[in-house]
């Protein structure tokens, strides 16, 4: 499979379980992205936790300018205020649309639990084709201790109502992916 | 709290008023159609079967090993900061749990779902003494505010339709909800739930893996509250069998390849957590979680050692088995199992809950050998679920008077074949032509549902002589396996199969030791019989040496081919002459397509409208699609596919005559199916799908013709 092929699977199945995706080419984009998807949608709040510092200011400053609050550390204090959890994730499984996040941090927990809009920012070239190729990213991951993985494939669901399908219960009702290309902002 | 009827006469009574549970009914049976069809489209382009055996192969060299896989966790997960508990049963998980909220000043404790929890009636527990418990997973909150246990292992409140949910929620919020709005009623769960996630002390999990080599547990959801449970109170809890325990990443994620697609028809379900150890947590120590793991035993260290049952154990909890059952969709979760449901249930509910749990429920198999087809590991769920059975009668130390005498009769075939003449003779007056004219009285009431069938004047092997083909220089040699039914009841479709061997040029023997090839015997839990009645069986044909060994009976074929060699395995290992008998039997319509190769210019093309019903034995013992449909094609009919055409016709021998309530309902559908192609003849290759079907068309007057695949092929063959 070519780079090409694994990213057009990626958003085809992350497309398949209501999951928006979308380019971003610049941090700026990115950033544009979620603070204009948090005006539209109404929201007043952005929790960003795992940026680097230079993004985190550069968002801090694109909230500014559109009224939102960036929220500051720690999360818990304010868990009823995430509208947007904007943050990087570490690895894409293309043939389920499959993001993975690495969650050891309880603030990036907290943001992604709580929030109604998640916006993630996929590095293009840690996509993979499939669970498979992910087997050395999880023993690595375990082999330190105590730590916490997530694997998010579309929006929060359930179907326990007469097996109705519904979108948001517990988790974000919306699931953006932004497939980012040469640029960083993570933390590392 | 969960009410399971402990005699015959109460589960009865409770499966005539499940089966009067119109909207249940009706749900159930559309998902049982809708489920059939995700499922295929999940796994579409991918190699399920080696999928299959690799879960089957990979959890059968764990489960020798589980307290090894044990050991090997406790020592990673406890250097990650994690406390590890053993618990021998229920009662002891439920006090360790207890013991761990109070250690922790705890007050309130949310649960994510937990079957291993339901398992335990560990809600009962705790509220008892004095913890506020909720449950968060939407359906599972809606059944605790019921009172009601899950009844069905991935939706718990599939029973439930939006009016009752929406009644129950207006009630909680003490405002009136709009049952039509479901998205409404959902976010109704998330407004009310996110306050009790941010307050609680401690949250309560089950868990899907846990991973050996590394220490880490995996959660399979798709609402986000398993995630809010293990993340916002300070104290977590995982409760979970020692069956969960894997050895590595790579184990886990075969099981999560297959969970999510054989459950509900998805990818990949919307979450899947994975947690190792004391991770960040505010509330907690030094801004660390308090983690506890609790392996409950409750039977299954014990059930990884039997020779028989240890297969249970390979169950990864994805409830595909009561999504294809026929009775499940009758009658629903909360008859048909304990807190484990469907034909998995019927199984762990002995072993976990104890006998007086399991009586009734365990007879209620048809054996239709759908849940072993989806079974993601291949478990060989109906002939576990007989084996329960005879433990059950075993350890009540009596078997039903009826069960006795078939076992004696079957297991002494001069007498039972005597009898059957004299059966016939006797019988006489009774009938009206074909049919028995009056049923018994013990068969008055519930069984009017279809005309049964007499028993022939003149039996198959009466007949033998004259009926044997006559053939010179036969391009064939083969034997024909008649079973009770050809023999006893429809001769005239043994006497087909003699005459198209006779044209096509094949010498047939009908060897007079042969004997009922036992299932009846199987399915009545007599495994001591079954084994007997096969060993005759197979020596009553091992002189003649046959090509082929062939049946008209669908059901006698599986029960050769697939329970033989395993009720007649000595030391280990199949005899020879066992393996050969089973390895010659083939089934007509396989022959006569595989085999002899019939032709389409061997057939008249009368150009008859035909629908054909796939006997369950057919299609999933036997693994037959094609053949038939091959045939009715070559013999040039209007073929009209019915709706589930291999849904089983709720025949199943004793089955039928246990449950009549059942049976009849299946019937019906069936027919319904049949009825709607506009098809006049109904095509089967099993004997006993006939005398359903047939009885069941004649009860209703319809115009349809119910016919065995050898009479057909013979009416249009030239």
């Amino acid at each position: 499979m070519s780079q090409g092929e694994i990213l057009q699977s990626m958003k085809e199945g992350a497309e398949k379980v209501a999951a928006v995706v979308s380019q971003a080419s610049t941090l700026e984009e990115a950033i544009a992205y979620a603070v204009n998807l948090t005006v539209e949608e109404g929201g007043t709040t952005i929790a960003a936790p795992g940026m680097d510092e230079a993004a985190r200011e550069a968002l801090g400053k694109a909230c500014g300018e559109k009224g939102i609050t960036l929220l500051d550390s720690p999360l818990r204090n304010q868990m009823t205020k995430i509208h947007t959890a904007f943050t990087w994730a570490d690895r894409g499984i293309a043939d389920t649309g499959t993001l993975v996040l690495n969650s050891d941090s309880e603030e990036l927990r907290i943001a992604t639990m709580l929030s109604e809009t998640h916006v993630a920012v996929l590095p293009t070239e840690n996509v993979v084709p499939s669970m498979d190729s992910l087997e050395g990213y999880m023993t690595d991951h375990f082999k330190k201790g105590a730590g916490y993985v997530a694997f998010i494939t579309g929006p929060s669901r359930t179907a326990d109502i007469e097996r109705i399908l519904t979108i948001g219960v517990h988790g974000p009702e919306r699931l953006h992916i932004l497939l980012a290309e040469n640029f960083e902002g993570g933390e590392k | 709290m969960i009410h399971t009827p402990e005699t015959d006469k109460a589960f009865k009574k409770q499966i005539k008023e499940s089966l009067e549970k119109d909207f249940m009914r009706k749900t159930l049976t559309n998902f049982s159609v809708a489920y059939r069809q995700s499922r295929a489209n999940a796994f579409s382009g991918m190699d399920l079967e080696g999928m299959r055996g690799d879960i089957a192969c990979m959890k059968d060299a764990g489960i020798p090993n589980l307290p090894e896989l044990f050991d090997e966790f406790k020592k990673n997960a406890e250097a990650a900061g994690t406390i590890i508990h053993v618990a021998r049963d229920g009662e002891e998980a439920n006090r360790i749990i207890a013991q761990i909220a109070k250690e922790n000043g705890v007050k309130s404790i949310v649960k994510s779902k937990s079957m291993t929890a339901e398992e335990t009636f560990l809600n009962d527990h705790l509220e008892k003494d004095g913890y506020e418990v909720v449950e968060t997973d939407l359906g599972e909150w809606i059944i605790q505010m019921r009172h009601e246990g899950p009844s069905h292992m991935v939706m718990p409140a599939i029973h439930l339709s939006r009016y009752q949910v929406g009644e129950l929620f207006s009630d909680v919020t003490a405002k009136k909800q709009d049952p039509e709005d479901i998205e409404g009623l959902v976010k109704v769960a998330r407004k009310e739930l996110r306050p009790k996630f941010i307050g609680a002390d401690m949250g309560v999990s089950g868990g899907n893996f846990a991973i050996a080599d590394s220490g880490a547990i995996g959660l399979v959801t798709n609402e986000g509250n398993a995630r809010l449970t293990t993340t916002l109170p300070k104290v977590h809890v995982a409760l979970m069998g020692f069956d969960k325990l894997v050895p590595d990443v790579s184990a886990a994620m075969k099981i999560l390849k297959i969970l999510p697609r054989n459950a509900t028809g998805q990818a990949l379900t919307s979450y899947v957590t994975w947690i190792k150890g004391t991770n960040e947590c505010a509330p907690g120590p030094e801004g660390k979680k308090i983690q506890h793991i609790i392996f409950l035993d409750n039977g299954r260290l014990e059930l990884a050692k039997d020779p028989i049952f240890a297969e249970a154990l390979r169950c990864i909890r994805c409830g595909a088995c009561a999504n294809v059952c026929p009775i499940y969709r009758m009658v629903g979760g909360h008859t048909f199992g304990h807190v484990y449901i469907g034909a998995i249930g019927l199984i762990l509910t002995t072993f976990f809950h104890g006998k007086e749990k399991a009586r009734g429920i365990v007879k209620c198999c048809l054996n239709c050998q759908s849940c072993k087809g989806v079974c993601p590991s291949k478990i060989d769920l109906p002939y576990l679920i007989k084996n329960v059975y005879a433990q059950v009668q075993e350890e009540d130390g009596g078997k039903p008077l009826k069960t006795r005498l078939t076992s004696l009769l079957l297991k002494n075939r001069r007498l039972f074949h005597t009898t059957m003449k004299a059966a016939s003779k006797m019988q006489g007056p009774a009938t009206d032509g074909p049919y028995v004219r009056h049923l018994p009285n013990f068969l008055m009431g519930d069984h009017n549902f279809r005309r049964l069938p007499a028993i022939a004047d003149r039996s198959l092997r009466d007949d033998w002589k004259q009926v044997k083909p006559k053939v010179k220089n036969p391009k064939l040699k083969v034997a024909l396996f008649g079973g009770c039914a050809t023999d006893f009841i429809y001769p005239e479709q043994g006497k087909a199969f003699a005459k198209l061997c006779e044209k096509f040029n094949i010498a047939v023997d009908y060897p007079m030791d042969q004997s009922c090839c036992g299932l009846p015997t199987m399915m009545m839990a007599q495994m001591d019989t079954a084994k007997d009645i096969a060993g005759q069986n197979v020596k009553a044909f091992s002189a003649g040496n046959y090509d082929y060994i062939v049946t008209l009976c669908a059901s006698c074929g599986s029960h050769i081919k697939e329970n033989f060699p395993k009720l007649l395995t000595k030391n280990g290992e199949v005899p020879k002459n066992v393996q050969a008998f089973s390895d010659k039997l083939i089934d007509f319509s396989s022959f006569m397509n595989d085999v002899v190769k019939v032709k389409d210019e061997d057939f008249m093309n009368l150009g008859r409208k035909v629908t054909y019903h796939y006997p369950c034995h057919l299609v999933r013992g036997l693994e037959v699609t094609e053949a038939p449909m091959a045939l009715l094609e070559k013999a040039g009919v209007n073929y009209k596919e019915s709706n589930e055409c291999q849904v089983c016709c709720g025949f199943s021998g004793s089955f039928s005559v246990d449950f009549p309530m059942i049976s009849k309902n299946m019937l019906a559908h069936k027919l319904d199916n049949a009825e709607a192609t506009g098809a006049t003849t109904l095509v089967t290759d099993c004997p006993g799908c006939v005398l359903q079907l047939r009885g069941g068309a004649e009860q209703r007057g319809m115009n349809l013709t119910v016919k065995h695949m050898a009479e057909v092929l013979l009416e249009e063959k030239k």
